[in-house]
């Protein structure tokens, strides 16, 4: 579309207007044409090459490994985790959170910033809302997993039956139960219903059959403007369910904590706070497979530079958001009169899982200031270890949140120190890292990671931004 | 007898054009109502050329929200009412708060579910396969298809000529 | 069917407890009085309670690790004393708490189960339903008193070697692997003896049941009974303590012992305490 934005204005007159009205760097390169975005994104669903395999097939080890362990826990029963009386949850309920956290960046990043119109989403909101997905059905997992007989776990969902018996509609559980479900079942259809239109594209230019899958999933989409007209109204209106949905669900989650009575749960801010923290986790997954999926598809014309540089300010802005609210949490247990949760705070901090808070505190609250380091945000190895490690930080805070909580409650008699999870707990945690994985990496060559309508729209936009801009 | 015909375009400007042109010829057996753009990326500028297209979701999407809470909240409370003497932690069997977070899951998934079931309806998908596709449609083409009584087609294809098109799909049908 | 009996019974539904005089007209609330004073710390009521409930020897190991399984457990404090160093226990001062499931009038374990397995019943126990349990653990978390047993693992395989199953008590179930258990004040007893009453045509009249615990201690520190009968021991001690159920703080007389324990997160336990009085000077 370049041939737009040429005018018969003088050269200089030109630079003059650049430098007045074009912003300092676009997100996206306006001279690549749209024949090139379908090339270049479809191109990365060809043929993997062989280091794929052997990525899919270590994940799948691992994952085979977890679940070996849980067959294994499934049959002895929870003592096996090494999971005892005060500390009945351990890994496997601070892994839940960890997983569920994640999924949440992947829609904030896709319904907050389309309703508000930020375009540079565009590129990068499919793989974060495939990640939504997946860690959502990973979070599932450990949901089952920690339950002493998982055999019935369908007691928890609200089934029709002879006996009128229903679950506990108080339980925060149950509450769980049914956000996750929303939540599931609503950003697979956001998910699903944004790609129609490149699944089109797909199946436009496939083969065998790939060609009879992307045709039963395109449902037959031929772009026509009534069809674009009912997408845009839809989109818009699944984005605006969603985001509150997404805040919701984290709440939720929450007050499977702030409703309990024990210290360092029992607290108002707890909601805010996890909705905080999950933010902050996701983004910083968002960051570590932007990397990894620019430097492996070779997507450096769409997973531009400048994009990165916003995701990262987002991130920065969401981490203090998140430390912000650590502080409150702790200041207000400080100086408040709860004897009770003050000593578990202090235990906290100077007990056995003081390497866990600390180590916490360095991960995700000082690390998130080496962002501000030009150097780190740009070089991408670099950054990518630092996103990392910020999510470390992230798995730790939610072992900290758990875990001292249980071995320091209200009833002195069960104080314990020195608890610590067994293989298994950990096994299973293994697991679940291969297991999310296995589907992104399926996820990545069966569908596209880069929404192309929306590029070709980003194109076009900016074009006729410049267009616009130039003449004036 | 109707027939089909789909003409490809390199850019909006000239489907524009076309659609202008469409739109002020009068042909018998031809309505704005029968002409429809086929395009890679969404397109209000040339949409407004073709009238007034209403979508319907946001009416699925208000039974859905209406439908969700009012259903969700009868069953829960309902559900709980079912146990009269169970007390659970000396709270009422049918506790409010509670019930609110239920219902608040209820009303968003009610009204995502009948957003999508409307936009499903609004596509006429799964199925609606329109007798003219170009695949280069989906890559950077637009199209435009015309359904017009047979005496018509030439000159609506000349129209299509005029502004240059790349290629013109159903000329042979007629 | 049950909108009808939402419609018909909203307010009833709608009350929360436990309320003034909730038990007035009800024919039975049981409860237990402790008295410290007279508890040696003996462990005889542990021992009747693992023979009459069931409960697996968990075996050294799996104690270390936090899998033991009795509901009732004497808790050993040291009062005031001579301090000596970590690893050695002074010669006096020991005190002990015999602690169980309390029985909690509004108990923060049956708001949170998310299946109802356990929940209250209508002569005030806080029931558990191994059936329903699908062990999310959620109670055990919740419960400030932390005397929610879980099992960790298939104890039934191991715990009885033949012939020692034939000591079970066949009035009790067996427990498998993944449900929660805890302190029932031996329902068992009690529904039997209720169901004996019930053919009579009367009440069960005090000192009828008892709990395998009360019946075991030699000191006769545990009282067991029917709260909603004035008559019985249990409610004299209640009254004479000045400790009245729907009260989450107690207003009463310097020189009373009884007290219930974690009053203050209003969980309304149905089991009272008698301090213990100490000499010092002795």
């Amino acid at each position: 579309m370049s041939h737009m934005i040429k005018h018969d204005v003088p050269d200089d007159n030109e630079i003059h207007i650049e430098k007045k009205f074009v912003p300092k760097d676009l997100d996206i390169d306006k001279d690549v044409s749209w024949a090139q975005i379908n090339k270049d994104v479809l191109r990365s669903l060809d043929r993997p090459r062989p280091i794929f395999w052997v990525i899919f097939f270590a994940a799948m080890a691992l994952f085979s490994f977890g679940v070996y362990c849980e067959k294994y826990q499934y049959d002895n029963g929870l003592g096996v985790a090494d999971l005892n009386n005060p500390q009945v949850w351990g890994l496997y309920i601070a892994t839940f959170i960890f997983w569920i956290g994640m999924g949440h960046s992947g829609t904030l990043l896709s319904a907050l910033l389309h309703i508000i119109h930020a375009d540079w989403r565009k590129p990068i909101y499919r793989y974060a809302e495939a990640m939504t997905t997946f860690s959502l059905l990973t979070a599932a997992l450990f949901v089952l997993i920690h339950l002493g007989r998982v055999w019935q776990f369908y007691y928890v969902v609200a089934y029709p039956n002879e006996r009128w018996v229903w679950p506990n509609f108080s339980s925060p559980l149950v509450w769980d139960a049914t956000a996750i479900g929303t939540y599931l079942t609503s950003s697979l259809l956001f998910l699903y219903t944004g790609m129609v239109p490149d699944l089109a594209i797909c199946r436009d230019n496939a083969t065998g059959a790939r060609k009879k899958l992307y045709t039963f999933m395109s449902l037959g989409w031929q772009g026509t403007d009534r069809q674009w007209a009912t997408f845009r109204v839809t989109y818009m209106t699944l984005a605006c369910f969603l985001m509150p949905l997404a805040v919701s669900v984290h709440s939720i989650v929450s007050t499977d904590f702030a409703v309990s009575q024990n210290p360092g749960w029992h607290i108002t801010s707890f909601p805010p706070y996890f909705v905080a923290g999950a933010l902050y986790s996701g983004c910083s997954v968002i960051i570590t497979l932007f990397i990894l999926l620019r430097y492996v598809f070779r997507f450096e014309a769409y997973m531009t530079m400048p994009i990165l540089n916003k995701l990262i300010k987002m991130t920065f802005a969401i981490a203090m958001v998140w430390n912000y609210l650590n502080l409150i949490e702790y200041s207000t247990v400080w100086y408040g009169a709860n004897e009770i949760a003050k000593q578990q705070l202090l235990d906290k901090m100077t007990g056995t899982y003081a390497p866990v808070f600390w180590g916490m505190v360095f991960c995700s609250t000082v690390m998130p200031f080496t962002l501000l380091i030009k150097f780190v945000r740009t070089h991408l190895p670099t950054l990518m270890v630092v996103s990392i490690i910020l999510n470390f930080g992230m798995w730790l805070e939610r072992i900290q949140i758990i875990t001292p909580t249980f071995g320091h409650s209200q009833y002195p008699w069960t104080w314990t120190s020195g608890w610590w999870p067994s293989w298994v707990q950990f096994g299973i945690v293994a697991g679940s890292f291969g297991w999310f994985t296995m589907l992104f990496m399926l996820y990545c060559k069966i569908f596209p990671t880069i929404s192309m309508y929306e590029v070709k729209e980003m194109v076009h936009d900016q074009s006729k931004m410049l267009k616009a801009k130039g003449v004036a | 007898m109707k027939s089909y015909l789909l003409a490809l375009y390199n850019n909006m400007e000239e489907a524009g054009l076309v659609l202008d042109e469409l739109n002020n010829t009068k042909l018998p057996g031809f309505s704005m109502k029968d002409v429809v753009i086929k395009s890679p990326i969404e397109h209000p500028e040339l949409s407004e050329k073709l009238g007034k297209r209403p979508v319907y979701v946001q009416l699925f999407t208000l039974v859905g929200v209406l439908f969700g809470p009012i259903t969700g909240l009868t069953l829960v409370a309902s559900a709980q009412a079912s146990f009269i003497y169970q007390i659970r932690g000396g709270r009422p069997v049918v506790p409010i708060p509670p019930d609110m977070v239920l219902t608040y899951e209820f009303f968003i998934l009610s009204g995502v579910l009948m957003t999508v079931i409307g936009c499903f309806i609004g596509w006429k998908l799964p199925g609606n396969r329109s007798p003219l596709y170009n695949t280069r449609v989906s890559e950077d083409k637009i199209g435009i298809l015309v359904k017009a009584e047979d005496t018509s087609i030439p000159v609506i294809n000349e129209i299509f000529k005029k502004h240059h098109s790349l290629e013109i799909l159903g000329e042979e049908k007629k | 069917m049950s909108l009808n009996n939402l419609i018909k019974n909203w307010t009833s539904f709608r009350s929360r407890r436990p309320y003034l005089d909730q038990y007035k007209n009800a024919d039975y609330k049981w409860a237990m009085v402790i008295d410290l004073d007279a508890c040696t710390g003996c462990n005889a009521c542990t021992t009747a309670c693992y023979a009459e409930n069931n409960l697996p020897v968990v075996g050294k190991e799996r104690y270390e690790k936090g899998h033991a399984m009795h509901w009732l457990r004497i808790e050993r404090y040291w009062g005031e004393g001579e301090s000596v160093p970590v690893d050695m226990v002074p010669d006096r001062g020991a005190q002990f708490l015999p602690m169980m499931c309390q029985q909690c009038e509004a108990a923060p374990c049956e708001v949170v189960c998310p299946v109802g397995a356990t929940h209250h019943s209508a002569d005030g126990l806080n029931t558990q339903v191994y059936n329903r349990c699908v062990g999310s653990r959620y109670c055990s978390a919740n419960c400030p008193y932390k005397v929610r047993y879980f099992n960790w693992w298939q104890y039934a395989d191991t715990a009885w070697p033949n012939p020692l199953e034939l000591q079970l008590n066949p009035d009790v179930s067996v427990r498998s692997k993944g449900v929660m258990e805890k302190c029932t004040f031996c329902v068992q007893r009690l529904r039997e003896s209720m169901d004996h009453a019930k053919t009579d045509g009367r009440l069960v009249r005090d000192g009828e049941v008892t709990t395998a615990c009360a019946q075991a201690c030699p000191t006769s520190a545990i009282t067991f009974g029917n709260l909603a009968n004035p008559q019985s021991q249990v409610a004299k001690k209640w009254k004479n303590q000045q400790i009245a159920l729907e009260k989450d703080e107690q207003k009463k007389d310097e020189n009373l012992r009884g007290y219930r324990i974690f009053e203050e997160f209003r969980t309304y336990p149905s089991v009272v305490y008698l301090e213990r009085v100490r000499d010092l000077e002795a």
